[in-house]
């Protein structure tokens, strides 16, 4: 794929990644305690697993986040821009375009000649094989 | 059950009967289109351009100019989008009421980042123009050179099928 199309995708990968974590944060996130006149929310004993769960989730989502947006870097430095602006790239073609044409000229030209030769030598061989067989009498 | 029959081919062929014999006597095919254009009822328009951001409606971001720096306004923005995430976090856990502002800049810097990399195309298309006529350019005088070697090499061995011929 094209670094451009990379640079799109991953745009689009970090946009998916930040909204899943936030969307995931906060499904997950134990309710807040609003006053301390209010006792604390009753903990349902679901196990430790839950908690690790939820203690080691940011962690991981925002290393991915971090990575992803350091790819993003990267692909960034590896687009093989050059200062070139838009009338240079023009100019630039249009050189190429003359010396295409002045080659594809030379190309033909090569070509006719080459053709020419080509009939003659054939013409020249029917002749001399004529003249072979119309020398050669059946004995 | 009658089912409809598909309709019938356009009827111009009949216009090209004589064709083999006197080309001329024939419609030139039609003439590409240009402007804008009505198909199935909705309108097309033959100038493809990208349109800049304020036809949109979406505030642009990075400087505006002839040259944009591609790669730094790349990673300003990236930056810029980092922080932004980081600003949604803590307005999340202190202040979650005021969660749209941040939402709408986040959705802001994503629009600009994908705005400026189409705004590439144009110059990635030049530059792959530029290419494949280079590799035109190269094939074509490698193609001259092989013709005028297989000449010299033809005349060659002329030359020494006639030196045989008359050696004989």
């Amino acid at each position: 794929m094209d670094i451009i199309s990379q640079l799109q995708e991953q745009v689009n990968t970090v946009a998916a990644l930040s909204f899943n974590i936030f969307g995931t944060l906060q499904r997950d996130a134990p309710p807040v305690r609003l006053s301390p006149n209010y006792p604390e929310p009753p903990m349902n004993a679901n196990g430790t697993e839950e908690t690790t769960n939820l203690a080691e989730q940011p962690k991981t989502m925002s290393s991915e986040l971090v990575k992803a947006a350091k790819e993003f870097d990267v692909l960034v430095a590896a687009i093989p821009i050059s200062d070139g602006d838009e009338e240079a790239q023009l100019k630039r073609i249009m050189e190429l375009q003359a010396e295409n044409d002045a080659i594809g000229q030379e190309l033909q030209k090569q070509l006719d000649a080459a053709e020419k030769e080509l009939k003659q030598v054939q013409e020249l061989f029917s002749q001399a094989t004529d003249n072979c067989l119309n020398l050669k009498r059946p004995d | 059950m009658a089912t409809a029959t598909y309709p019938p081919p356009p009827p111009y062929y009949k216009l090209y009967k004589d064709y083999l014999q006197n080309p001329n006597s024939a419609p030139e095919p039609p003439p590409p289109i240009r402007g804008t254009y009505v198909l199935y009822g909705a309108n097309y328009t033959t100038d493809d351009v990208l349109p800049t951001l304020e036809e949109q409606g979406v505030r642009q971001l990075y400087p505006k100019g002839p040259n944009v720096d591609f790669k730094k306004e790349l990673r300003s923005l990236n930056r810029e989008l980092q922080l932004h995430l980081l600003e949604l976090a803590d307005v999340l856990v202190e202040r979650p009421s005021q969660y749209a502002r941040r939402v709408e800049d986040i959705s802001l810097i994503f629009k600009n980042l994908h705005h400026l990399l189409n705004s590439m195309r144009p110059h990635q298309a030049r530059a792959t123009l530029i290419h494949i006529l280079e590799l035109q350019i190269q094939r074509r005088k490698q193609a001259v050179e092989d013709i005028k070697r297989r000449r010299e090499e033809a005349q060659k061995l002329l030359q020494e099928a006639l030196g045989t011929l008359d050696g004989q």
